[in-house]
């Protein structure tokens, strides 16, 4: 298996504290991992940081065969296309529809002829399970799941070989919850993605992710498939995952 | 393979064999579109042979089969052959998605229908602005009756954001518009050899039309784009809604203590500004027209009669007001994206320099004896 994404000793200083002190962990080609961690772990911090918006204090992140942090910035913005990030709130631009949002990319990085464009930018929208008289909406006007999902056929318009997905299912009842987690999956096994996601939702965690890596003080203190890191004996891993077991129901962890 | 031959197609015995070759990725689309559009497609049964496929990903699937369609050759009397099996998912899936049925994209709309929703949106502000009014209305009556409701906090620091804070520009402003108006008037006066008429000139512009003109425009721009954009982010993070729903009032906590604050600030900026103007131009009279400060004074005593100060001084409320309402009422209007709140800021300061100079025409013709 080659790695996609390779993080080496990485460690981050915000505020006066080490947020991370030597992050090692790697991405193999076509799976889905999830990165868990209690609130204030610096899940999201890490993910910025494998995507080129904010730099660590010292370690080296490999994406995509190349090293992220040594890249001109024009490299590092030719190795933007082939990656897509979802973001936590969808991220979509407020002032374009969804169809605008989704063809951003492909207008700025494509020649492609508006014809061409608008049956991509369409074949996105039904790839990420909106319909299409979604297309002509504005962001304000969709729901949290909707949002959701453009922000993922934006993420998908140019083909990207890998995802970042901050929280995808954060803020969506149970059940769009699970469609999303299967719309990614089969998004994931079919296009060949590759898929980094941080997620509180243990729901999302025991059904679509192959690996689970646990950032606890700045450390990955275990990784692995879910059913294996579960089992951990290690205070903070037995306390989130016995937090559904002890209140049925509840998909948030701490 | 080269890019250039991306496909060949094939008549055999059984039907024809589309072989698909090379990169059939979004990057090379556009030549892909080309090739087949220029492709005769057979009648009956299609094989897709995709044995030397280098790259495949969800835009060209898409191009194969819409190309198909608009030839009249649909997906189901496809068959497959030579595919990676790890493909596979891939075809199913786009192709899958694509035959769904699914509602067309809305076309856009066209002129007449883009005419009939400006117009209406056009009729639809007046309703608006009445409802916006009444409510001030209501809220302002409501302090009247039990003035203990009015947020005396909140006016007093908008009070100093409008007024205190902006008595240095204000100054600055009226300060050199005076030294350059005595200016430019001395240099014509001069060749009269009537000097001392520049107090007379300089006093009475300044009081009736340059300070409350000039504190106005300020206003405008200073005053109401704040309040536009404060009451704008609010309300596009949802807080307008939050404090409605702690059931206070928009009205009474964010809209009176800003009307209250710039129409209680606005008259006394403006004398401020009345002042230092005339004192701007008496610098220049004095080292310009040989006119000393006590012969200024004095000759304005007899000149600048109170009642044009007053007149200055009692427009300036009205301004304030129109910029207030103005402005809060378009940082209301703000929608929930982000490009809004620098439309609507602008159309602020626009919309409300356009209310003061009206509002000062309509002052001077309803007021002639002023003169």
């Amino acid at each position: 298996m080659s790695a996609v994404l390779e993080l080496e000793g990485v460690r981050t200083r915000l505020a006066g504290q080490w947020l991370h002190d030597g992050v090692n962990f790697r991405v193999n080609k076509g799976e889905v991992v999830a990165l868990i961690g209690g609130s204030g772990s610096g899940k999201t911090v890490l993910l910025r940081e494998c995507v080129g918006l904010l730099r660590p204090t010292s370690g080296r992140i490999q994406l995509l065969g190349q090293d992220l942090w040594s890249l001109s910035p024009e490299d590092l913005n030719r190795l933007r296309q082939r990656f897509g990030m979802l973001f936590q709130e969808g991220a979509l631009f407020s002032s374009l529809t969804v169809a605008e949002n989704v063809a951003a990319p492909l207008r700025e990085h494509t020649d492609l002829p508006a014809r061409l464009r608008d049956q991509v930018v369409a074949l996105d929208i039904r790839l990420a399970g909106l319909p299409l008289d979604a297309a002509g909406k504005r962001p304000a006007e969709l729901s949290g799941g909707m949002k959701k999902r453009a922000a993922l056929a934006r993420a998908l318009a140019l083909q990207p070989e890998m995802l970042f997905l901050d929280e995808p299912t954060s803020g969506l009842d149970p059940i769009s919850a699970r469609e999303f987690d299967r719309l990614l999956r089969t998004l994931c096994d079919s296009l060949g993605l590759t898929a980094l996601l941080t997620s509180h939702d243990l729901d999302t965690l025991w059904g679509m992710v192959d690996r689970v890596v646990v950032l606890n003080d700045g450390k990955v203190i275990a990784e692995g498939p879910v059913a294996e890191v579960a089992k951990v004996d290690q205070p903070w891993i037995q306390s989130y995952f016995s937090a559904r077991t002890s209140s049925k129901g509840a998909t948030n962890g701490i | 393979m080269t890019d250039r031959q991306s496909f060949t197609l094939e008549s055999t015995e059984s039907g024809a064999v589309l072989r698909l070759a090379g990169e059939w990725r979004l990057a090379h689309l556009v030549e892909m579109d080309q090739a087949l559009a220029g492709a005769v497609w057979p009648k009956g049964r299609l094989t897709v042979d995709g044995a030397a496929l280098t790259g495949l990903d969800s835009a060209g699937v898409m191009l194969l089969y819409r190309r198909l369609q608009a030839a009249g050759v649909s997906w189901s009397q496809v068959d497959l052959a030579g595919f990676d099996a790890e493909r596979l998912p891939l075809l199913d899936l786009v192709t899958d998605r694509l035959t769904a049925p699914g509602a067309a994209v809305p076309a856009p709309p066209g002129w007449l229908a883009r005419l009939g929703r400006w117009v209406s949106e056009a009729v639809g502000v007046l309703p608006d602005w009445l409802n916006f009014l009444g409510r001030v209305g209501a809220a302002l009556w409501q302090v009247l009756r039990r003035p203990a409701s009015l947020r005396g906090r909140e006016t007093v620091v908008q009070l100093e954001a409008v007024g205190l804070r902006a008595v240095p520009i204000v100054a600055l402003m009226t300060f050199l518009i005076g030294v350059v108006f005595a200016y430019l008037l001395g240099i014509q006066i001069e060749k009269y050899g009537a000097n001392i008429f520049i107090v007379d000139g300089v006093s009475m512009a300044m009081a009736r039309e340059l300070s409350p003109l000039l504190v106005a425009i300020l206003m405008a721009g200073r005053s109401g784009a704040a309040f536009t954009a404060q009451i704008g982010a609010m309300k596009v993070t949802e807080e307008i809604d939050a404090i409605t729903t702690l059931g206070l009032s928009p009205m009474q906590v964010l809209v009176l203590p800003r009307l209250i604050a710039i129409v209680i600030a606005m008259p006394l900026l403006t004398f401020f500004g009345d002042v230092v103007g005339i004192a701007g131009s008496a610098v220049v009279a004095a080292s310009q027209l040989d006119i000393t400060l006590v012969t200024f004074v004095n000759r304005l005593k007899d000149v600048l009669p109170l009642d044009m100060v007053v007149y200055g001084l009692y427009k300036a409320p009205v301004f304030a007001a129109a910029i207030a309402l103005i402005a809060c009422r378009n940082g209301f209007a703000v929608s929930r994206d982000a490009r809004s709140i620098g439309e609507r800021t602008t159309s602020t300061v626009v919309s409300s320099l356009v209310a003061v100079i009206l509002i000062n025409a309509l002052f001077a013709i309803l007021h002639p004896e002023a003169t």
